[in-house]
């Protein structure tokens, strides 16, 4: 499962990080600037929870 | 359509309007006021906030605010009212000062201010949730952080708080304008005290930013203090209002929050969602477009508007119930796109903070409902003049 953030779309609501801290880290200003990630084993439910936070919709989650 | 959306009204009259044009037009046309576009559907609003490029928030009238209707002779607010790329380098400032890290910092202030303020209500059995609590403990925290002394925080708060807790043509509103002058005047002083002798303070970290490699002008410093009393202090205070009185006409929403605390943090997006304390932001058409159906030509005006947004069932299931664990809850009470709130960040911290002070001290308050005053005015900020609360009274440090 992999996580892509449109880092462009991403306005620094910081909800992503906010519902789920284990899988969203944040730059020092509060943006995601990942905009690649693997989704640790055991965390794609708060995975998709943190996409679903984002109200940008900037987070897409893609099980591979 | 003719509808003058600054017009005086109570907020259930407000979200009723909206309600009413949301599920016939959300892109409509009013000829008062100018003449404006009116964007009521929760996705027209969010392509709009983040359609920067088709929906300038940068000063048109030197004069007279953007970013709201009605023509206000106030300080140009930034970044709020930049566009790129002049934005980039003045939001970085004001966003490193209130980053996450930078507001979880300033936590246990809020919490030390929420519980003075609760202090002082305890023995009388009676507090005016407003200008006891509410309205005092954002004041406090934003206003000690920039470095303002305890003696200016009423003043200040007073001068953001005045023009909209009071209706059009009253005595307050008529000395809003020079309550403005006399904030910035307290904020030259204390920028330039501090460009002579620095101290350790939220001012002086402004004076000493950057931006784009060179130092911060001191105007520039000036003008993003004001921004963000402006931004947080009164907007902050509203959310609390909103959520005190729910949880007093909706004491199972309240009951259940005494059960389980961590329900707070989805509570709190629910206060935003359904009681957003600024509710509407306009924007100028740069070039001519059809959004929403609607031909727009440069120029127009369009008020965009986040509290309808929040109550969109095209975007929420049943909008205008409170679920306090609601999930997703995407709302745009801090906006969206580039001009998301800042402080958004603290804005959450301050509250949650006042809200769990609140209800370890005084889970049993009751709000007066005959003596509730709501803004006379609900087209911009919304929020509350008077909550008198009343509870059996106890010793001052419970």
């Amino acid at each position: 499962m992999r996580i892509s953030v449109d880092t462009n779309r991403c306005s620094g609501h910081a909800r992503c990080r906010a519902v789920a801290p284990e899988v969203y880290e944040l730059d020092e200003l509060g943006y995601n600037v990942t905009p690649q990630q693997t989704v640790p084993a055991g965390l794609e439910e708060a995975s998709r929870r943190g996409a679903e936070a984002c109200p940008e919709q900037a987070i897409t989650i893609e099980d591979d | 359509m003719d509808w003058d959306v600054l017009a005086p009204t109570t907020m259930a009259e407000n979200d009723a309007a909206w309600r009413a044009l949301r599920s016939t037009c959300p892109v409509a046309w009013t000829p008062r006021n100018g003449g404006h576009w009116v964007v009521s559907g929760y996705e027209q609003v969010a392509e709009a906030f983040r359609g920067w490029e088709q929906f300038s928030s940068a000063r048109t009238d030197p004069a007279v605010s953007s970013i709201t209707l009605g023509n206000a002779q106030i300080p140009r607010l930034v970044p709020e009212e930049m566009d790129p790329p002049e934005w980039h380098p003045v939001r970085r400032v004001l966003a490193r000062q209130l980053s996450p890290a930078a507001s979880e910092r300033l936590r246990p202030r809020a919490r030390h201010w929420a519980s003075h303020c609760l202090d002082a209500a305890m023995e009388s059995g009676r507090c005016e949730l407003v200008t006891e609590f509410a309205f005092p403990v954002p004041a406090a925290v934003a206003l000690e952080w920039l470095g303002f002394p305890s003696s200016d925080w009423e003043m200040m708060s007073h001068a953001f708080h005045d023009p909209l807790a009071h209706p059009r043509g009253s005595s307050e509103q008529a000395r809003a304008g020079k309550a403005f002058l006399t904030v910035m005047g307290r904020v030259r002083d204390e920028i330039a005290a501090r460009t002579v002798r620095p101290r350790d303070d939220g001012m002086t970290s402004i004076l000493h930013s950057d931006v784009e490699g060179q130092p911060v002008s001191t105007e520039l410093a000036e003008a993003l203090v004001f921004m963000t009393i402006g931004g947080g202090v009164d907007t902050t205070s509203a959310l609390a209002s909103a959520a005190l009185l729910h949880l007093h006409r909706q004491p199972d929403d309240r009951a259940r929050l005494l059960e389980d605390r961590t329900l707070l943090e989805s509570a709190t997006e629910e206060f935003l969602r359904l009681y957003p304390p600024a509710r509407t932001h306009a924007r100028t058409v740069t070039g001519d477009i059809e959004f929403g159906g609607c031909p727009m030509r440069a120029g127009d005006r369009v008020l965009l508007s986040e509290t309808s947004a929040g109550r969109d069932p095209l975007a929420f299931d049943d909008p205008d119930r409170f679920v306090i664990d609601r999930f997703p809850n995407r709302h745009l009470a801090f906006g969206a796109g580039i001009h998301r709130c800042p402080g958004s960040h603290l804005a959450r911290i301050v509250f949650t903070e006042m809200l769990d002070e609140l209800l370890d001290r005084i889970p049993d308050y009751r709000i007066v409902d005959e003596e509730v005053v709501e803004y006379p005015n609900w087209a911009s900020i919304g929020g509350w003049a008077k909550l008198p609360a009343v509870f059996p009274p106890r010793p001052r440090g419970s």
